[in-house]
């Protein structure tokens, strides 16, 4: 029978293909769409993604997200470094400076202050230098689309020259020489990000009581995560998160203050609702186009068992080349766009969400048509 | 026969384009390494502190009494000197003259010794002269008067212009001490750490920003522990203690307890900014680095671990109250 | 009729309303009739006056509300649903007024249906599809689609949907009423020829009167009832033809 179900739908091709072009639309539209919002929550805590070295983060208990820097105590570090099970804990320093370009413009830039000794917390992949090299004086490393696009100088003919090694700026009036080229995840509010030492960045700084941001720690082996972070809290009274738990507040925060996922889920939504309206509409209307031919089927003795099946098969069919195309298209999507400013993160959740929604929208189709169906009276095959 | 096959096909090439998507994005980049291992506590429990190294006698940083031009200097950076060996000489010119001048008033007030000895012989023979006549009348009783007090004030003088002597030699005295105290000595056996005065430069008296020697024994090498005040009772002298050098953790150094500083001090910040709100105190721990064959230098920070047997508050003090808290209930 | 084992149907007293109150419809009011095995029964008679309900009941499709009707000893209103279905699918041909070909299956997987749904392999049931497509002359057109084939050459695929599982009983509605009366009279003289057996019944609803010929008996039928059943002479003149 199944080859029958198959054949029934492929060969009606205007409504095979108005079932498949919804589906495609709606798993694209839900897939993409989704796939920007994690790229855009991830790159709140793109600085997380890099920093992966320290399983714990110490910081204010009033701290909400990963930007909103409280600063610590000098101590502090030393303190955490005091607790037990605690293999390591190094300072850092985060915050925004502003740089003052040879153009004469000034720029924000998001200044990372790492471990002067042995700079914990450094960028995951260098394109040029060494991290090493930050040792030097007035030493910074930049990343590297900072360094080509707001950081670069603009020549009176437009053209963007982009910052290089031994090239040297001024940051907060302080003068900064670039060592390093490296490469991070980009930023949720794309500010160039300039690595250097605590000290130094300290020095950069304003002038305030407190400076240090974070206390990146790591666990000595065998230690529970939670536990450990538990007993920091304790003993130094400060908020400690491995790095999901604080991944999660940030984005939790972000969730909640901002209007990013309601905009996003609206389109989602949409793209639900266009799946519904046009796909399982049309397969509606396929399923009553056909109504005779399953009536004939169920006079010549087809059970509603084998009836139901034959529009499930069609359904899952046509959901299946949907969500394929559809999946298959918001990558390429991602792929061709993912050089640019847009964020675009696929994950295999994402898949599954959008094979689920899919999967919703035929199943909703397939139970409206199965009702017709199951309701039909055989008797009808011979009225004509 | 296009729909029929195209699509599907097209389907999974576009769920496997999908998952290749997922795959390449879930790829994560490797941390980057440490530049250098950071040390690792090697106690199960302990405090960390922050340690400078310094001499064991602290670092002395020598001053001069007497402010000047350097003339001469006798060390070098580096110089292992005895107690009392010369460091630096200030310009000693205006003291030599002082002296020469001192001199020469004191052969002055000599001279006039002899003078007024002279002086005194002559009056004092006049008068015993006048007093050894027979006839009385031969000189009036104002005359003898007369020669009598000329004989006492030549006495007088002569014990003025002695202690004139004694005054120019004193003088002369104090001029020579002072051209020994321009010469700035060892305060004890040592090591010049720091040398920030140049032949030529001025040396003022008193408490200078930078010294102008800075002398210490760095042998053995005494570190100085910085613990957060909140800390400070984890502390235990007996308690075994382990400095790391930054830079290198292979390099560290088992720690012999000396003293602690008992006033706890405030914590000098890295700003250094002078108007800053001090928030944090430390108590400082001196401690004696036991090994002197590593390339250990004064003045260099070293992270310390000071083994602590007590247990966190945090796991100890709770469960206890609530010991305590089940007993009444149970009394 | 004594002689029970030739009996295919056997009505008695069927009767069937449609609708209730005012819109109440009766559509059979006590109907007796009896088809033996091995004829054509022809069921004649004006729109409305329940052929349609008759042979929906006969072919278990439609329920019935009282009277008796037995098919090959066996009364639907004692089998389920599923029961029914199954039935149906194994001992009952139809064959339609508009031929409900599945306008996107080829002629031979059209006429394949009924044996795919009794379980038959597709690749067996096609085989045999083809086989009695070429008995029914079709046997050139096998991958057309219906759309592809006229009027009376779309009734042979389904007389050969019909017939090729082998049923008991197979019943037409109208077989003839969208065909030319040349094409309806070849279409049921093929029928005749191919599907008539000693075992089996057919059951033709019909008012086309230029077909009455190829009945073996044909019943009367107004307004829910059974007005006479009469022999016909048409297998006589025809076997006087070979």
């Amino acid at each position: 029978m199944n080859f029958i179900a198959l054949k029934m739908l492929v060969g009606n091709r205007a409504r095979y293909l108005s079932i498949v072009i919804g589906l495609t639309f709606a798993s694209l539209l839900i897939t993409q769409q989704s796939a920007i919002f994690m790229g855009l929550m991830t790159r709140t805590f793109g600085f997380l993604t890099d920093t992966a070295l320290p399983d714990i983060w110490v910081m204010d208990p009033k701290v909400q997200y990963i930007d909103d820097i409280k600063p610590l105590k000098e101590t502090e570090s030393i303190r955490v470094r005091s607790v037990e099970g605690v293999a390591w804990a190094v300072p850092l320093y985060k915050g925004l400076l502003k740089a003052r370009l040879s153009n004469g413009t000034f720029q924000t830039c998001n200044v990372i202050g790492l471990d002067d000794e042995t700079l914990i917390g450094g960028p995951p992949r260098m394109l040029q230098g060494k991290l090493s090299e930050l040792r030097r004086s007035d030493a910074i490393i930049v990343n590297d689309i900072g360094a080509a696009g707001k950081l670069a100088t603009v020549l009176p003919d437009g053209r963007r020259v982009p910052l290089k090694i031994g090239d040297t700026m001024e940051l907060n009036d302080h003068r900064a020489v670039v060592v390093g080229i490296c490469q991070v995840q980009r930023t949720f509010q794309s500010q160039p990000v300039v690595y250097t030492t605590y000290s130094r960045a300290t020095v950069f700084a304003p002038r305030e009581r407190k400076l240090l941001s974070f206390v990146a720690a790591k666990a000595k082996p065998g230690q529970d995560f939670h536990t450990l972070c538990q007993r920091i809290c304790k003993t130094t009274g400060l908020a400690a998160y491995t790095k999901d738990e604080f991944k999660k507040l940030t984005i939790r925060y972000y969730m909640k203050y901002t209007g990013i996922p309601v905009n996003f889920g609206t389109t989602v939504v949409l793209g639900f609702i266009v799946g519904i309206a046009i796909a399982g509409q049309t397969f509606f209307s396929f399923t009553l186009d056909n109504l005779r031919y399953f009536g004939t089927l169920k006079a010549m003795g087809a059970t509603d068992r084998v009836l139901l099946q034959m529009i499930l098969l069609q359904a899952a069919l046509v959901g299946s080349i949907g969500y394929g195309l559809g999946v298959g298209t918001a990558s390429a999507l991602g792929t061709l766009l993912g050089r640019t400013e847009l964020s675009f993160l696929l994950t295999w959740q994402l898949l599954l969400v959008s094979a689920s929604a899919v999967m919703v929208i035929c199943a909703v189709s397939a139970i409206l048509s199965m009702r017709k169906v199951i309701r039909l009276e055989p008797a009808v095959v011979f009225q004509s | 026969m296009i729909t029929k096959y195209l699509l599907p096909i097209l389907a999974v090439l576009g769920i496997g384009f999908a998952v290749f998507t997922v795959i390449k994005g879930s790829k994560t980049i490797p941390p980057a390494l440490p530049v250098v291992k950071p040390a690792i506590p090697p106690f199960k429990s302990s405090v960390a502190g922050a340690g400078i190294v310094e001499a064991n006698t602290e670092n002395i940083s020598v001053g001069t009494l007497i402010p000047g031009v350097v003339t001469e200097i006798y060390v070098s950076i580096g110089s292992k000197v005895k107690a009392h060996d010369p460091l630096f000489k200030l310009d000693d010119r205006d003291l030599w003259a002082q002296l020469a001048v001192r001199r020469a008033a004191l052969r002055v007030a000599m001279a006039s010794v002899r003078v007024a000895k002279e002086s005194l012989a002559d009056l004092k023979n006049q008068f015993a002269l006048a007093e050894s006549l027979s006839d009385k009348r031969a000189m009036s009783i104002e005359e003898l008067d007369k020669r009598r007090y000329a004989a006492l004030v030549a006495e007088a003088k002569l014990a003025q212009v002695r202690a004139d002597v004694s005054s120019s030699k004193a003088q002369v005295k104090e001029t020579l001490t002072n051209l020994d105290r321009i010469i700035v000595r060892a305060p004890r056996d040592g090591e010049i750490l720091q040398l920030k005065i140049h032949l030529g430069e001025f040396a003022p008296a008193g408490i200078t920003q930078t010294p102008l020697v800075l002398f210490g024994n760095v042998k053995p090498l005494n570190i100085r522990v910085d613990v957060d005040e909140n800390d400070a009772w984890r502390v235990d002298a007996s308690a075994p203690a382990v400095a790391f050098l930054r830079g290198n953790r292979e390099i560290k150094t088992p720690l012999k307890f000396v003293r602690f500083e008992p006033y706890v001090i405030p914590k000098k910040s890295l700003t250094g900014d002078s108007t800053e709100r001090v928030d944090t105190r430390v108590l400082q721990v001196i401690y004696s680095i036991e090994r002197s064959d590593l390339p250990i230098y004064a003045g260099q920070q070293m992270d310390v671990f000071i083994e602590s047997s007590e247990p966190i508050p945090a796991s100890g003090a709770i469960p206890q109250t609530k010991q305590t808290e089940t007993d009444e209930v149970k009394s | 009729m004594a002689d029970t084992d030739n009996i295919a149907v056997q009505c008695k007293g069927v009767t069937k309303t449609y609708g209730s109150g005012s819109t109440l419809v009766h559509a059979l009011r006590g109907v007796d009739l009896e088809v033996r095995t091995g004829e054509l029964m022809m069921l004649v008679g004006p729109s409305g006056s329940g052929k349609t309900t008759l042979i929906s009941i006969i072919a278990g499709v439609l329920g019935r509300d009282d009277g008796e009707c037995i098919v090959f000893g066996h009364d639907f209103r004692h089998m389920s649903h599923y029961e029914k279905t199954r039935y149906r699918g194994q001992n009952i041909g139809f064959v339609f007024q508009l031929f409900n070909l599945i306008p996107t299956l080829s002629a031979a997987e059209n006429v394949a249906v009924p044996l795919i749904i009794n379980g038959v392999k597709r690749r067996e049931a096609i085989g045999r599809a083809c086989e009695i497509l070429s008995r029914v002359g079709l046997g050139d057109r096998t991958y057309s689609p219906p759309t592809q084939l006229s009027g009376g050459q779309q009734q042979r695929v389904a007389i050969a949907r019909a017939l090729l599982h082998n049923p008991k009983l197979i019943v037409c509605d109208e077989p003839t009423s969208a065909l030319d009366h040349e094409t309806g009279h070849k279409i049921m003289e093929l029928l005749h020829d191919v599907a008539v057996g000693v075992d089996r019944a057919l059951i033709v609803v019909t008012h086309d009167a230029r077909i009455f010929e190829f009945a073996d008996r044909i019943a009367k039928m107004d307004d829910g009832h059974i007005l006479s059943v009469e022999n016909s002479n048409y297998r006589l003149t025809n076997k006087k033809k070979n």
